[in-house]
Parts: structure tokens; C-alpha cells; sequence
């Protein structure tokens, strides 16, 4: 979960009257964790689906109506000017195909501002903008930009400075030597041309998704922004945009537009959307029976607006809420505005009986069976790593299945065998007094056309007397008990076990398992001394 | 009270219960023990708190080379006054005659009164039956002797004197019994065993600690009304992600958040019409090109979510409660807090009566069967569940309160595409951390170290 880092002096004086242990009280109810708390700065856990949560601009917004300070949807105000427009050339659409925009004016930018800007920046691009894959974001500051900007492509050549550099670069230079090029660059695959924004003196402004020019460069003196987003589909860009211009006005900037045109591009509209929801739905999933009216009040204080159009309530939803897909959004905007706190849980009598899946209680028989041979139950992980598995066993490793980027070496391998594992065991317990006897039941996996999964047994004796005999009388009671039948074993080979030593263990005429004596050098491979008999088998089901 | 006594330490308490104070040595002859046998049979006592050892240190007085000639001799004086019995002697002859004690015996008697010299003669005044010292001569002899025995102003003048007395320090023990031993009745100990004594350990063989909240958890459910289902750890990304509305491109799906198997996909994912009624509503409401391919791969169940949703897209029941439980997996760095695979419990209710506050309902209920009453609720974010609460529940020995289960209501996009037409309600969370709190263990990695140090002393019953 993304981590915002508020000061409860400013969230005060962007939400009006409000003491700090209403705002600490709050925040939980509006989904939002409170982390780690130092004196004035709070860390914030919020969830991706509310990218507005990024910036104390939009927490701030979310407070003032949990606390009625200020309720109903936030609207945009913009003001509708000419002196702004992007025109697109037809050569971006094979490449990044969409670029939007806002002007954002007079407002006041501290340090403090910049760095909330920077949050939510990062977490657009993170989140929503897919790593900047589907969309990404330039702020920039508007006064150093002359209008109309061109939204085209350029080839790799092409030079200038960009964010944080002192002297020109090109686009390969960037893609090669920058961090952001290195992280970024495979968003362009290997297309020759990139996109590129140009304003009206041919000076570069950005190269999406990678960097901005340095010439637009945001300081604590900027007063007037130049807001674009580019990517791959249009609604995306706008909706990240919408986030962008709804944190900016929150944050005291007027809006102005931006007329936007060429190679199917429009310009944005950031309009709120309605959608209706029924009451009866609204009261059913969350068990209540609240009137249209406490409804409507919920649904103003979760920042929305609400009105009733015959038995439906109609809801307008600013922009910038496009996590809400459908009427059952509008039922937890509800429940948020109605107070999580104030939903008393009920219990309604079960109308179903309950049962155990016959696996599981076979299962615990079985564990109990081994309890009562004296037999301690083990967990190990089903990951495990090829050391354990494979190598120090000396176990065939041709059906070996692997996952993908593991991010612990001794979580790599999916076993096939609840030996090794038990054997592992044994090693970490030679400190511990002997006899040692340890069961373990469990998945295991075999690679077929596809996976196919068995749930095994298997146990392990070791101590100074431990020999086959001992083992097998185990075995052939545990067998009785299980399946009701007798065992045989039957000599065979086995790489992890003694010569001579070993058998295969078999039911009804089918081999359904192995038992023996753990060989010397595998023992070695462990740094074992004692001897360890043991077996392994399959159980129904 | 009936203990039971090696032969030697019942022969000590024997003897010292008819004299109360003795040495060592006085014990040896007392018992006819050995030396050694009543060093061992005195440390065995004190140990069982029967015996008390005291230790002092004696002064030993026995006489020195100058001490035993007097003994033998008579003392000089006495000598000397001897020499005069029959009449006054010159002093030249007496000096011949007593050699170099003369002159302490002379100095002796004249200080005393007991002669008297006139030029050279030397003639007896006053002759005492006994001299000063005489009787302490006599009473030692060759004898050792406490210096506490001795008549200490008679030895005074003794002392003084060079090698007459030897004084010697000597640590003396005396043993005695303590009021307990005192008690002791020897006679009905005969045949009785060491009750006390320790013996050879032995442990029990358990089940896994682990694996009996995972069995008292099924248990809850089941007695709720809840019926198990179960299924594969290995699933299709189709199942685990795309029918739970998680878009192809989510963060969530990447390799560095869930486990892929390499190389295998799965060839039958789902029916064509469950895999076209997915895809378009991910078309939809995420607006991108969904990859079948995307959906085939297979990977290990990061929530056990796919084992309940399949199974309500196979049967879309009317009226449901079903519980699935098992081991999930999340490609995450080890530590005490995380582990690449964990056990997860979770349920479903389905029906019309199904809502929010009844899910929260059930939660109140379960917690309260594992013995967690101090609980609230808050909201949070699912991408398959709307409305989302998770559960906080009050660690009475951490002091604060931390994140339990989680739960919702599916999203009718989840639902719809796949059949299911009542609302679902759906909750669940790790076993681990309620394990954790259950057995007061901050590492979770304890439960899978088989460490038989604490399988055998952890406690089985609560």
C-alpha cells in the first residue's frame, strides 16, 4: 500500500476548525491507516484505488466532509480560454497516441507543496499510470512556455536539457545514462521516433513519459502551472489528470483549459458523471434501514452529491472518483458517510448445517495415528530450495518445477517429496535429545503436462538403535489404520537411501510409497551422525 | 515423613541423635565408618537439609622443647630452689650446675622473694610447694591440649617464655542435626524408593501447535454452519486473478508480488463462456486488451479467494455458507513477520439475507470463540470486494491494536460475468498472526522451523 507523509498543522489549516485527535480519530474511517506518528508529522497508509489520498490536498478534502466541515462533490471550476492549445500530429498514435492538459494559475507553492505535488506524481505514475506505462504526468511551470504546443515525434537524436541536467542531452543519451531513462526507456520499445511536446518557439517541454525539459523546472516561485498527461488511451489520461486538477484548485490555483486537437484527441471536459442507486439496495447489503434523506446526507459526506428522482436516488460524481464503477460503490460511499462505527454487527441464525471436507478429517486421523506411535508433527514450506530438495538427497531432479523470481534462495522449487524437508528437520535439531521421530503430512507436486498435486506422508526415526525393522513395524501399523490393509515391501534402489536397505512399499499391488535407511552420505550432506530410517507414502484423496 | 537413607547416613543419624555434637573424627569411631564414607554421608545430609556442620577454630596447646625439659626436670627455679634445700651455696658452683637456665631462675626467684644473696652466697628464703606454672606443666605433659581447658593465668607466664608452649590454630567441624532430621523415624523406611529423586525425560509426540489452530478454526466454522470446500494450490492466473476482477497489468499480478511456475500454463482454464463474460467485463471497466495467455499461466494461489470463487461459479447457490482453508503464497522477502507461504481461512455466505452487519456479525462471533473479544472494524480497500472492511483487533500484549481479518461483499463485476446472482459476502486473513497471538510467539517463522526445543514444551491445552 502506498505511504503519504502528512504535518497535522497543515491538514488543520486546510481543513478549518478541527482539533488533531479528530483528525487521528478520523482517518481510519476513511480507510486510510495511520502508520507511524511523529509530534507533527503522520505517515499514512492509503489504498491505490484513491489516488486523491496522495496529497494532504485531498485527504484534507475527505475530512471536511467525514467531519461536516465542508460536505457534497467537490466541483472544478474552469475557466474556458483560447490562449492555450495542443495540437497532435498524426505520428504519436503508433507510439504514446494521447495528450491532455490544464492550466493551473495563482497560487502559492512552498516547499512543503512541492513535495506533496512530488507524492502524488509518483503515485499516479505508479498506480493508475500503470509505471508510466498507460499514462504519465509533467507539471511544469507555465510562464517559461509559449503557446500552441505541438504534440509529435522526434527521432533519438534529438537534443536538449532535461530535468536535473546542466547541458543539452539526446533522447539516447537520456534513455542510456539517465535514471529515470533506464527505468522508463522500455516503454518505447525500440521505435525509432518518440513523442515529444514542443512549444511555439521550437524549445522541448517534455519527452513523455520520461522527463520534462529543465527550462520548466517548478521552484517555490513558480505561480502559474502548465499541467500534461500523455498515454496510451484517452479516458486514462483524463482521469489522472482530473486528480491533478482537482488537488491543484483544493490547493487554491484557479483552472484555466486547454484546447487539445489532432489525430483523434479532444480536448478534456472533467466532467461529473450520475449514476443512480435504489435505496433498497443500499439498506439490503448493508443491513440498515436508513430513510433517502440520511442516505443523501451519508453520500454529501463522502463528498459526492445526491438528489432523489422517484424511488431512485441520482448521484453525481465528480471526475476524479473513478474507482466508483457502479450502484455498489455508491453502497460503501454510504456506509463511509454513515460511520463504519455506527454499523452494530448482528449475527442471523445459520439456516446451513456445517460439515468438515472428509479429506480434512481423514487427515487429522491420520495425524493422530502418528501421535500415538509417537511421532511429532513437522511444517515445512512447500517451496523449498534445489539444495534441500535435489542436491544434498541426491534425488532425480528431471521433473524439477521452478517459480519465477523468487525473492528468497530458499524458496525456489516446488517439492515433489516431503523427505528432504523432514531430513532438514533432523539437521536442525541435532542439539536436541534423541530419539528423534518426526511426521509430516502434506502437498506435494508433480510435474505432468500440466501440475498435478498428492498429499503425502512420510516419517523419520533417528537415533542410535534406528534400523529398518523398526521402521517397517511403523509402517505396517500405520498402513492397517489407514487403509484397513497389509503392506509389503519390495527391494529396490533409491539414491537418497542405504544399498540393501531400501524398498519399495506397495498396497493392493501398486507401489504407493518407499521406506529405508537415509545412506551415510546423505547424512553427511546434512551433517547428521545418527541413523534415520524412514518412509513415504501416498494417501487417498 | 518417610524418606528414604543410604546405610551410612542412617548409621550418622544413629549416632547423632544419641550424642548431638560431634567432630569427624569422634564420628569415625562412633560409627566405624571410614573417613571418606562420613565426608560423603555429612554432604549428603546437608544437602537434604538434615545436617548442620559447624566449623570453629581451636587453639592447641602442647609443650615446646624447653617446656618438656622442665617437665621432665622441674622447672629452673624449681631446680634451682632445690640446689638450696640443704643450705646456701656459693654461686659460681649453682651457675656450674644449672648451665644457661641459672640465670632466667635466679632473676625468677630473687624477683620472687625466694632467695637471698649476700657477696657470693646465695641461701633459699622462702621455698613454695608449688611455682607458678608448675601445674600447667604438669596437666599438659606430653599431652595436646584446647587452650580453653588450661588455666589461662597460670599458662600466662609460661607463654612468655621462648619454647616452652607451642600454640597451634586447628579448624575443628562439629556436626549436628537439624530439627527435621531429629524427627526422623529410620525404622519405616525399609524397602521405600526415592520419590524424590529425577528421572529420565520423556515427550509427548503432538500434533503441530500450528496445525491445532488451524484444526480449532475448521472446528468454529463448522459449528457456525459452515460446510469445508478445498482446492489446488496451483492455479491459473484465470482463477487467482482475472475472475476476481484484478486487471492483467495490476501491480498485484507482477512477478515480484506472486509466484509464476515456470513454464507451465494451464491448457482448460475455464468454460468459453466464463472466460468470454470475464474478459469483457475487464475490457470494460479497466479498458485494455485482455490476453487469454495472460490468464492461462500458472501460479501459486496468492489467497485461497480462487478455491470459493470457483466453486460459487460451479454451483451458484441460492443459499450458501462455505469455508475454504489453506496454504497461500506471496513472493516476499522472509522475516518474522512475513513468510513466503501461509495458511488462510476464508468463508462466504451467500443468500438474500446476506449484509454487511451480519458479515459483521459472524466476524464478532468467530473472534469471540478464539477468545478475542476487544474488536472494531474499519474501512479498507479490496479489488474484488465494495463495500471493504478489514477487522482490528486489540493485542492485550502489545498494547495496541493490529489488522486481522479481512472482508466484503463481492463486486457485482466479479459476480455477474460468472453466474452469481445473490450477494456474497466473504472474509478471511492468516492463521499464522491468530496462532501468533494465541501461543505469544513474535516471529512467525517459529512455526515452521520444527524447532523440537519448543514442539515439546509448548503447551497443548489452553
Amino acid at each position: 500500500m502506498p505511504v503519504v507523509e502528512l504535518s497535522y498543522t497543515r491538514l488543520q489549516k486546510l481543513i478549518g476548525k478541527v482539533t488533531k485527535k479528530q483528525i487521528s480519530d478520523s482517518l481510519p474511517f476513511l480507510g486510510l491507516d495511520i502508520e507511524s506518528e511523529d509530534k507533527d508529522l503522520i505517515r499514512i497508509e492509503y489504498s491505490p484505488n484513491r489516488p486523491d489520498y496522495s496529497t494532504d490536498f485531498g485527504i484534507a478534502l475527505g475530512l471536511q466532509g467525514l467531519l461536516r466541515i465542508k460536505t457534497g462533490a467537490i466541483k472544478l471550476n474552469i475557466k474556458k480560454s483560447n490562449k492555450y492549445s495542443i495540437s497532435v500530429k498524426s505520428d504519436v498514435s503508433k507510439i504514446r497516441p494521447f495528450v491532455t492538459g490544464i492550466i493551473a494559475k495563482n497560487g502559492r507553492i512552498d516547499d512543503k507543496t512541492i513535495k506533496q505535488f512530488m507524492t502524488m506524481q509518483e503515485d499516479l505514475h505508479f498506480g493508475i499510470g500503470r509505471k508510466r506505462k498507460k499514462s504519465s504526468i509533467g507539471i511544469h511551470d507555465l510562464d517559461v512556455i509559449s503557446f500552441p504546443l505541438v504534440y509529435r515525434t522526434t527521432n533519438r537524436n534529438h537534443k536538449f536539457i532535461p530535468l536535473n541536467s546542466k547541458k543539452e542531452l539526446s533522447i539516447s543519451e537520456i534513455l542510456k545514462n539517465t535514471d529515470v531513462g533506464k527505468n522508463y526507456g522500455s516503454i518505447l520499445g525500440n521505435s525509432p521516433q518518440v513523442p515529444l511536446i514542443l512549444d511555439a518557439k521550437q524549445n522541448t517541454i517534455s519527452f513523455p513519459p520520461i522527463i520534462n525539459a529543465a527550462v520548466t523546472t517548478v521552484t517555490t516561485k513558480t505561480k502559474n502551472l502548465f499541467v500534461e498527461v500523455t498515454g496510451i488511451n484517452k479516458e486514462d489520461a483524463e482521469d489522472m489528470l482530473s486528480v491533478v486538477a482537482t488537488i491543484l484548485q483544493s490547493a487554491g490555483f484557479t483552472l484555466e483549459s486547454v484546447q487539445i486537437s489532432g489525430a483523434k484527441n479532444s480536448s478534456p471536459k472533467l466532467e461529473q458523471k450520475k449514476m443512480s442507486v435504489n435505496p433498497s439496495l443500499i439498506n439490503q447489503i448493508l443491513g440498515l434501514n436508513l430513510n433517502t434523506s440520511k442516505i443523501i446526507s451519508s453520500l454529501k459526506k463522502s463528498r459526492l452529491d445526491a438528489l432523489t428522482k422517484g424511488k431512485n436516488i441520482i448521484c453525481t460524481i465528480p471526475a476524479y472518483r473513478f474507482d466508483i464503477f457502479g450502484p455498489m460503490d455508491l453502497v460503501e460511499e454510504v456506509a463511509l458517510g454513515y460511520g463504519i462505527q455506527n454499523l452494530e454487527p448482528t449475527l442471523s441464525p445459520s439456516q446451513t448445517v456445517g460439515q468438515k471436507h472428509p479429506n480434512s478429517v481423514n487427515l487429522q486421523l491420520i495425524s493422530s495415528i502418528m501421535t500415538g506411535l509417537s511421532y511429532m508433527e513437522s511444517l515445512n514450506s512447500s517451496l523449498t530450495s534445489k539444495q534441500i530438495l535435489y542436491d544434498n538427497t541426491k534425488r532425480d531432479s528431471s521433473k524439477i518445477i521452478s517459480v519465477l523470481d523468487s525473492k528468497s534462495i530458499e524458496h525456489t522449487i516446488l517439492r515433489d517429496s516431503l523427505l528432504p524437508g523432514l531430513i532438514d528437520s533432523l539437521a536442525k535439531n541435532i542439539h536436541e535429545s534423541y530419539p528423534q521421530k518426526l511426521f509430516e503430512i502434506g502437498t506435494i507436486f508433480n510435474k505432468t503436462s500440466s501440475v498435478t498435486e498428492e498429499t503425502h506422508l512420510c516419517a523419520v526415526s533417528s537415533h542410535k538403535d534406528a534400523n529398518f525393522s523398526e521402521i517397517k513395524s511403523i509402517l505396517q501399523s500405520v498402513i492397517q489404520s489407514i487403509f484397513g490393509k497389509t503392506c509389503e515391501t519390495k527391494t529396490t534402489t533409491h539414491p537418497t537411501f542405504k544399498k540393501g536397505h531400501v524398498a519399495n512399499i506397495v498396497v493392493d499391488g501398486k507401489v504407493i510409497g518407499i521406506i529405508g535407511e537415509i545412506s551415510k552420505s546423505i547424512k553427511d550432506n546434512f551433517k547428521l551422525r545418527e541413523p534415520i530410517v524412514s518412509f513415504e507414502v501416498k494417501l487417498p484423496g | 515423613m518417610s524418606q528414604v537413607f543410604h546405610e551410612i547416613e542412617k548409621k550418622i543419624i544413629i549416632s547423632l541423635k544419641d550424642n548431638p555434637k560431634q567432630t569427624p573424627e569422634i564420628l569415625e569411631k562412633s560409627t566405624k565408618l571410614l573417613p571418606d564414607q562420613i565426608r560423603r554421608g555429612i554432604e549428603w545430609l546437608k544437602l537434604k537439609d538434615l545436617a548442620i556442620v559447624n566449623e570453629s577454630k581451636t587453639s592447641i596447646i602442647s609443650l615446646g622443647k624447653n617446656g618438656i625439659e622442665s617437665f621432665q626436670k622441674g622447672l629452673p627455679e624449681r631446680r634451682l630452689l632445690n640446689l638450696l634445700k640443704d643450705g646456701p651455696r656459693n654461686l659460681s658452683d649453682l651457675q656450674k650446675e644449672l648451665g644457661p637456665v641459672f640465670g632466667p631462675a635466679m632473676g625468677l626467684a630473687r624477683k620472687n622473694n625466694w632467695v637471698e644473696a649476700s657477696s657470693e652466697q646465695i641461701s633459699l628464703k622462702n621455698s613454695p610447694s608449688e611455682l607458678p606454672g608448675e601445674k600447667t606443666l604438669k596437666q599438659i605433659g606430653e599431652k595436646k591440649l584446647q587452650q580453653d581447658k588450661i588455666d589461662k593465668s597460670d599458662l600466662s607466664g609460661l607463654l612468655k617464655r621462648p619454647d616452652f608452649i607451642i600454640e597451634d590454630i586447628v579448624k575443628t567441624k562439629e556436626i549436628s542435626l537439624t530439627d527435621s532430621a531429629k524427627s526422623i523415624d529410620l525404622s519405616d523406611s525399609f524397602g521405600a524408593i526415592d520419590v524424590e529423586a529425577k528421572v529420565p525425560e520423556v515427550f509427548v509426540a503432538r500434533t503441530h501447535p500450528l496445525k491445532d489452530t488451524i484444526d480449532e478454526i475448521r472446528e468454529i466454522f463448522v459449528t457456525l454452519g459452515f460446510s469445508e470446500i478445498n482446492g489446488n494450490m496451483t492455479q491459473s492466473s484465470f482463477w487467482n486473478f482475472d475472475a476476481l476482477f484484478t486487471p492483467q497489468d495490476h501491480p498485484a499480478r507482477e512477478l515480484q508480488d506472486t509466484f509464476y511456475l515456470d513454464g507451465i500454463s494451464a491448457k482448460k482454464i475455464a468454460t468459453p463462456e466464463q472466460i468470454r463474460k470475464v474478459s469483457e467485463s475487464h475490457k470494460k471497466n479497466w479498458r485494455y486488451h485482455w490476453d487469454i495467455n495472460e490468464a492461462r499461466k500458472m501460479v501459486l494461489r496468492t489467497h485461497t479467494t480462487c478455491v470459493t470463487i470457483k466453486y460459487l461459479a460451479e454451483n451458484k447457490p441460492d443459499e450458501s455458507r462455505v469455508f475454504s482453508l489453506g496454504r497461500v503464497f506471496r513472493n516476499e522477502k522472509v522475516s518474522y513477520k512475513h513468510l513466503v507461504e501461509f495458511n488462510q481461512i476464508e468463508g462466504v455466505v451467500v443468500g438474500k439475507d446476506a449484509n454487511l452487519r451480519n458479515l459483521m456479525g459472524i466476524q464478532r462471533e468467530f473472534y469471540k470463540r478464539i477468545g478475542i473479544t476487544k474488536i472494531k472494524f474499519w474501512p479498507t480497500f479490496f479489488p474484488y470486494t465494495e463495500p471493504s472492511l478489514q477487522t482490528m483487533v486489540y493485542n492485550e500484549r502489545l498494547g495496541k491494536w493490529v489488522e486481522l481479518f479481512g472482508m466484503g461483499i463481492f463486486r457485482p463485476e466479479v459476480t455477474k460475468p460468472l453466474g452469481i446472482t445473490k450477494p456474497v459476502l466473504a472474509w478471511g486473513g492468516g492463521i499464522e498472526r491468530i496462532a501468533m497471538l494465541k501461543y505469544g510467539i513474535d516471529d512467525v517463522r517459529e512455526f515452521y522451523n520444527n524447532n523440537l526445543g519448543w514442539l515439546r514444551s509448548a503447551r497443548k491445552c489452553q
